[in-house]
């Protein structure tokens, strides 16, 4: 494809590389840059040896080593460093670039106005110190690490895993040595004694898509999911593709598709659970409730070993109970809805014939019984039933509304007098259907069964509130009535009544229970027994007290949040097979977990450092905590080139490997090799410090730089990578709305904690499965930092993805600075961001009382960290008064714009103009840029 | 070497010229001359210029009419009497032989074979087959070739999805459209270059993974078509911003971004007043070109749309218009093809009466309207899922069929393509091609191919490797082509 862009930077580098090339040609033939053979003597896999820091003629900058390493490159193309930016440039470009957040004016006048020696380094220990700087650097982290909040695929359902960007952010805020961080993130669950906060550190390889779309093959995505945590650590840490050595043997890079086995084998045997990480005010109350907890259970303990005798009274009684109900014998048995009800030879009644919708059956018996105190309702299975029964709803279950008792005199049958009934009890009801619903009077209300329990013959048992005391005998009439639900009569029922007892007091006297007191002690099986004790414990009050109190401590325990974490796999292990061609199911040679050959080997870099062994001498096979410790070891030469180098490619826009995922022999050599390597042995000499790392950096002449191109370098050097001058960067998706929150005095210092739903527009989630995924959140929450927006990977907030927000399916090394109308389109016209400008025009307003000018001198200053230029202030002016007076001529569209906000002592066409002025300072091209 | 180097070479400048631009400014005395005095020139890329492809194209745009779900062969395109023969039983083991691999989503291997109940008639000239479910792409049947026998790799949607769209099943490639507009740049200078609209009762999900841009530059994804609201993102200028107070807003912009250009001659500065210059274009007629409302009466009533009412038929005539205008790459996605059976959405019987009846008439109606407007040899349509559907049944009441990955059916038209046709043949039952296979792989091919675009060649570094579409596979289907 001639005439492209592509084509044309490609062209430009290899000019550019010849140049460069024939610039350090003895050092790369010695490297073996250019060999097409995969060899281990390639650059990149050699040891970092400490260079020494070249000679340069001595001016200001060379005090810095880095300087000294770049001067001395440009030097043999008879270049020099560019001026120092400005003050004002320096403060807001190391405040973006450590913080992610512009400066406040405030901040700009403090640095500016500080001439004592020094300044510019406190400046940088005052950024390092602040917690935004985790938040910043955190978010370049989530990117390498694929964080996300949903699984992807298909059904993306929603994870918890935010307790691990928190440790990301307060790993970077406490300056975790790179090393410790590699090592938990990797296999902080094998360290000795691992903590919580190790092992929510291996969330890290938890953020892999994860595929629950039904029919599917767990395993192939579990074996995905491994592939891609190989993938990543391979990118991430050594800088090498080993992903290609999935299906077969890399092409260029000396890595065997066994080797990437190898590799595999390491992460292979993992679970992938979710642990509780409590807070510290949560383990405190959780402690506290526990302890007490434990007391009640000892206190139950005792109380249950003091009950023998109040068992034996009970038992007693149920015994009595048990006998002394008597059947009764009915004499009529007539229903109101049509349905017709047989007597059976057991005395029990059977409804059938037509089923009508309401039903009430009476049923009338004579008895001589003195004394009544109770009734008993036996609901009965039949099979005429549906289902059995014993009601005659499909399901077989019924609706008992109301039951109601009246008795008389055999003597007088029209002396006929209403029972009350005062308590009730069932050995089964369905929740909300409480047989006590039965007597309530109310008849949209009853007894009805959970016949998912069983379709099984259930009682009732029912108290007099008065003995009942008819001399001569009685005739006794139930009403059973059935007119809350549809078709929900009893099918088969049978009566009793007792005597000389409080029934419902002493707990539901089943036939079941009664047949078990029947049996002598000593011949009652375990769970005979087991069901005597359960009915006896329902009726000791103090018992029931006790546990009361259990139950409520144990609700108030508080449910920590969760995260998921990677441990070692309890069963047996798996064992490692090459896949085929890449396939899961074409299983190949066996493989044990071993490192590339033409890497150190890995028994030479376990720790010498015995403690922090997981096993000892006996240890069979490595793992993933001997992976870890490789990777940060000394002899490793990679994982500190590659971490530094992508440190510094956060600072000039490409790396010093400009393929900072690449360190491979297809990868681009490094523009400064010396210079790579000594930043790589000064990080590990400084403990794998990254504040460290940064300090050194941006002290440096080099990074102090002003941005401004220069004509002579456009020719030799278009795509600067010999930093002859500082980048201008396009800021970040996240940078660009924490920007426009800050300069309009929004933003959230809230830091940590579970992801945040801001203001999104509408539509957004009807690609998913579940569109009500984003319920916006409230108060500040709507104003917090990017790095917290709860990140759903099919469905992202478009602002993160118009401006190049990684999908977080797989690491992303680099994000893309893509410049689009797309996003013109977002900034100029978009809610949100409409709302930051007015907050900012609010804020010009409120905070600056003086002239236009020195209002929009103000506000210009706040956006963009400096003072406008004569003309810049005049193109401003001239558009305030053009608004100022097209929203004058039309103060309607002025009321549009302004909405309802609080005016405060402006007129809306004041507001609506400095509204739209703001929106321009934030639409410039420098206001979305790190200078 | 000679500073002209640096500008790109008679590219099409469809953002207007950006010199030209800055030069106007400068007549306005908005702009410090420096910029044009001054001895920094640096070059003003446009990302997105169209660019020359390898071959000599057939089909300059391409509207992909993707039908997510995975529609039925056998009910559309593939009859098959022998399967109604033997309907009811278990597969004749000469049908699936050393069957061990043999894996279906939900289905087992003791499924029973299902015919279908689809009456299926020759059409047109070339005898196209097509069942009674589709009459008025029959009416075309001359100028569709229909392939039956593409094979995928992936039974499951989610990977089958991201494979027949990126050529890989997980996340994380470019989609077809991305490589497109990556190799041929865009011909539109006020619509994105690949536009994506979504249609049917659940939306394609996982979308943003079939169109990203993978790990090509971002500007290559594909801009979805909003369901409600603004059809482009952020179309609509604020209340209370009038067309003129917009411009006038953006003139203030680039007023002071030319400054800080002169400053600093950064060419993203010039590139970000461009990319401005084009937002102002699209709100400017991106509203009138997605307003069907100066479309005749009697093509909404050929294409069976209503103006604004959300409808795949609606999303056809719009693809259309995007393609007058230049758009590269129209994708609509269009649900819910996954006729399991046993529910009364998604079955063989109504389920997919349903569909086709929502993309029938628009489908016919876009070929003919593209044919009588002169475009139709240079725009190419494809229409099909990510896989297609079992011989055998899954449910019975309604009846509905598992996927099927080894042999299903699509359709091209236009673009280069030769139309009234039929490439490949499946075995008696459907289970297998048993002429002409082609791999997912090969469909991209053949789709470059037609674009002007050798799919060895449209490659991308990155992480050490150069990447294709077509991975390492793609073989372009010759038969396919006119």
């Amino acid at each position: 494809m001639p005439n492209n862009t592509h084509e044309f930077r490609l062209r430009t580098f290899e000019l550019l590389s010849t140049l460069v090339i024939s610039s350090f040609v003895i050092a790369h033939v010695a490297m073996g840059q250019n060999d097409a053979t995969p060899s281990s003597n390639h650059w990149s896999f050699r040891p970092i040896v400490r260079p020494t820091v070249p000679l340069v003629e001595a001016t200001q900058d060379t005090r810095h080593s880095i300087d000294a390493f770049v001067i001395a490159r440009l030097e043999k193309e008879g270049l020099t460093l560019s001026p120092q930016a400005s003050r004002e440039a320096l403060i807001r470009r190391l405040s973006l670039d450590l913080l992610g957040l512009p400066p406040t004016p405030e901040a700009v006048d403090r640095f500016v106005a500080d001439f004592r020696p020094g300044a510019y380094e406190r400046l940088v220990d005052r950024l390092l110190a602040s917690p935004r700087y985790g938040e910043c650097w955190g978010r370049h982290w989530l990117d390498v690490a694929r964080y996300a909040d949903s699984d992807g695929y298909n059904y993306d359902a929603a994870r918890s895993v935010w307790k691990y960007r928190d440790w990301v952010i307060d790993a970077f805020n406490a300056d975790m040595p790179f090393d410790e961080f590699t090592i938990e993130q990797i296999a902080g669950d094998l360290l000795d004694g691992a903590t919580v906060s190790q092992k929510t550190a291996t969330g890290f390889h938890r953020n892999t898509l994860y595929n629950r779309e039904g029919g599917n093959d767990p395993e192939q995505y579990r074996v995905e999911r491994v592939v891609d945590r190989v993938n990543t650590t391979g990118a991430v840490f050594l800088g090498l593709t080993v992903g290609c050595a999935e299906c077969h043997s890399h092409k260029y890079d000396p890595i065997s598709q066994r080797e990437y086995y190898e590799l595999f084998a390491f992460f292979n045997n993992s679970d992938e659970p979710s642990i509780e990480v409590p807070t510290l005010a949560q383990t405190q109350t959780a402690q506290k409730l526990r302890l007490r907890i434990e007391e009640l259970e000892e206190q139950l303990k005792i109380h249950d070993a003091s009950t023998d005798d109040a068992f034996n009274t009970w038992e007693e009684r149920i015994g009595k109970l048990a006998v002394d109900w008597t059947t009764l014998v009915p004499s009529t048995a007539t229903a109101t809805g049509g349905s017709t009800i047989r007597i059976l030879d057991d005395h029990s009644v059977l409804v059938g014939g037509v089923n009508p919708p309401q039903d009430t059956y009476t049923i009338v018996a004579e008895t001589n019984i003195e004394d009544v105190t109770g009734f008993r309702l036996e609901v009965l299975t039949h099979d005429s039933l549906p289902k059995k029964g014993p009601g005659r709803a499909e399901n077989g279950n019924f609706l008992l509304s109301e039951l109601r008792v009246e008795v008389a005199p055999l003597a007088d049958p029209s002396d006929v007098r209403p029972v009350t009934l005062k308590a009730a009890a069932a050995d089964h009801s369905k929740p909300n259907y409480d047989v006590t619903a039965a007597i309530d009077g109310d008849f949209e209300t009853g007894w009805a069964l959970n016949t998912t329990e069983g379709n099984v013959s259930r009682t009732a048992v029912f108290e007099t509130d008065e003995n009942i005391n008819l001399p001569g005998g009685a005739l006794v009439t139930f009403h059973l009535s059935h007119l809350t639900g549809e078709k929900y009569g009893i099918g088969r029922c049978r009566l009793s009544l007792v005597r000389s007892c409080r029934p419902v007091a002493s707990g539901v006297a089943s036939p079941a229970l009664a047949s078990i007191v029947a049996i002598s002690r000593e011949q009652r099986t375990d769970e005979q027994r087991k069901a005597l004790l359960t009915e006896f414990r329902k009726t000791d009050a103090e018992r029931n007290a006790i546990l009361a109190e259990i139950a409520h401590l144990k609700k108030m325990i508080p449910s920590p949040a969760t995260t998921l974490v990677v441990a070692e796999r309890t069963e047996a292990p798996r064992e490692t097979h090459i896949h085929d061609r890449g396939n899961y199911l074409e299983k190949g040679e066996l493989v044990q977990p071993t490192v590339p050959a033409v890497l150190p080997p890995l028994h030479e870099t376990r720790r010498e450092d015995g403690e922090r062994r997981r096993q000892g001498e006996g240890e069979s096979q490595p793992t993933r905590l001997d992976l870890a410790w490789w990777l940060v070891s000394r002899q490793n030469p990679l994982t500190a080139r590659v971490t530094v180098n992508r440190v510094w490619q956060r600072y000039f826009g490409t790396g010093i490997v400009r393929t900072e995922n690449d360190f491979g022999t297809q990868g681009a050599p490094p523009t400064h090799p010396l210079l790579l390597d000594w930043l790589a042995d000064e990080f590990e000499r400084n403990g794998w410090s990254m504040k460290q790392l940064h300090r050194i950096i941006v002290t440096s002449a080099t990074y102090r730089q002003s941005c401004q191109l220069r004509p002579e370098l456009a020719r030799v050097d278009p795509d600067n990578l010999l930093v002859a001058r500082q980048h201008r960067l396009r800021l970040s998706a996240d940078q660009i709305r924490d920007a426009a929150l800050a300069v309009g005095g929004l933003l959230s210092g809230k830091i940590g904690g579970p992801s945040v739903f801001p203001y999104q527009v509408p539509g957004v989630m009807k690609v998913r499965r579940t569109p009500s995924d984003w319920v916006m959140s409230s108060g500040e929450d709507r104003y917090r930092r990017g790095i917290y927006i709860h990140f759903w990977r099919t469905s992202p907030h478009p602002f993160l993805t118009t401006f190049d927000a990684p999908l977080s399916d797989v690491t992303c090394t680099r994000r893309s600075r893509s410049n689009t109308p797309l996003q013109a389109l977002m900034l100029l016209n978009d809610v949100w961001f409409l709302d930051a400008a007015s907050a900012l025009a609010e804020r010009i307003l409120a905070e600056s009382s003086s002239s236009e000018i020195e209002r929009i001198r103000s506000g210009f200053r706040l956006c963009l960290g400096r003072w406008p230029s004569q003309e810049e202030q005049q193109h401003l002016a001239i558009y305030l008064a053009s608004q100022l007076s097209e929203f004058a001529s039309e103060p309607e569209a002025a009321r549009e714009l302004v909405g309802d906000r609080e005016t405060n002592g402006q007129t809306a066409m004041e507001v609506a103009a400095w509204t739209s002025l703001a929106r321009v300072l934030m639409n410039l091209d420098e206001f979305v840029t790190r200078e | 070497m000679d500073s002209d180097y640096l500008l790109p070479v008679k590219r099409r400048q469809f953002f207007g010229d950006c010199w030209m631009s800055l030069g106007s400014l400068a007549a306005l005395s908005l702009l410090d001359r420096r910029v044009s005095a001054g001895p920094i020139r640096a070059p003003v890329f446009n990302p997105l210029a169209a660019k020359t492809p390898h071959i000599a194209p057939q089909a300059k745009h391409v509207i992909y009419l993707f039908m997510a779900g995975g529609p039925s062969q056998l009910e559309l395109f593939d009859n098959k009497p022998k399967l109604r023969e033997l309907s009811g039983q278990t597969i004749p083991d000469s049908f699936v032989p050393n069957d061990e691999k043999k894996r279906f989503a939900f289905i087992k291997n003791d499924a029973k074979l299902l015919g279908s109940r689809q009456r299926f008639a020759k059409h047109g000239e070339s005898g196209t087959e097509i069942s009674d479910l589709l009459p008025h792409l029959a009416g075309v049947a001359d100028d569709i070739a229909v392939l039956k026998t593409l094979r995928g790799e992936n039974f499951n949607h989610g990977p089958a999805k991201m494979f027949m769209n990126t050529g890989f099943a997980r996340p994380g490639r470019p989609g077809v459209g991305a490589w497109t507009t990556y190799g041929l740049g865009s011909d539109a200078d006020d619509m994105p270059a690949f536009v994506v609209m979504n249609t049917g009762p659940r939306g394609a999900r996982n979308l943003t993974q079939l169109i990203s841009s993978g790990f090509l530059p971002t500007m290559h994804q594909g801009v979805p078509l909003r369901p409600s609201g603004d059809l482009i993102l952020d179309l609509t200028n604020p209340k209370g911003i009038s067309r003129r107070r917009q411009r006038q807003a953006i003139d203030t912009i680039r007023a002071l971004n030319s400054v800080r250009y002169a400053e600093t001659g950064d060419p993203e500065i010039a590139t970000r007043i461009a990319a401005y210059e084009m937002a102002y274009r699209m709100q400017v007629s991106g509203p009138a070109t997605m307003d069907l409302g100066s479309e005749t009466q009697q093509t909404l009533v050929k294409y069976g749309a209503k103006a604004d009412e959300p409808s795949f038929a609606r999303n056809c005539l719009l693809a259309r218009r995007f393609v007058e205008r230049g758009v590269r790459f129209v994708q609509l996605f269009h649900t819910d093809w996954d006729d399991h059976g046993g529910n009364p959405q998604t079955n063989i019987e109504t389920g997919i009466q349903n569909r086709c009846q929502e993309i029938d008439r628009p489908c016919a109606a876009l070929i003919n309207d593209l044919k009588e407007r002169g475009l139709l040899d240079e725009t190419l349509v494809v229409w099909g899922g990510e896989f297609g559907r079992t011989p055998q049944a899954q449910n019975t009441e309604p009846a509905g069929r598992d996927h099927h990955i080894d042999a299903f059916s699509v359709w091209m038209a236009g673009g280069g393509t030769r139309g009234g046709q039929t490439v490949g043949r499946t075995d008696d039952l459907g289970f297998h091609a048993v002429e002409d296979s082609v791999h997912v792989n090969d469909l991209h091919a053949t789709i470059l191919q037609l674009l002007g675009l050798d799919h060895e060649r449209l490659t991308y570094r990155f992480q050490g490797r150069e990447f294709r579409l077509t991975d390492v596979g793609g073989k372009v289907v010759e038969k396919l082509l006119a």
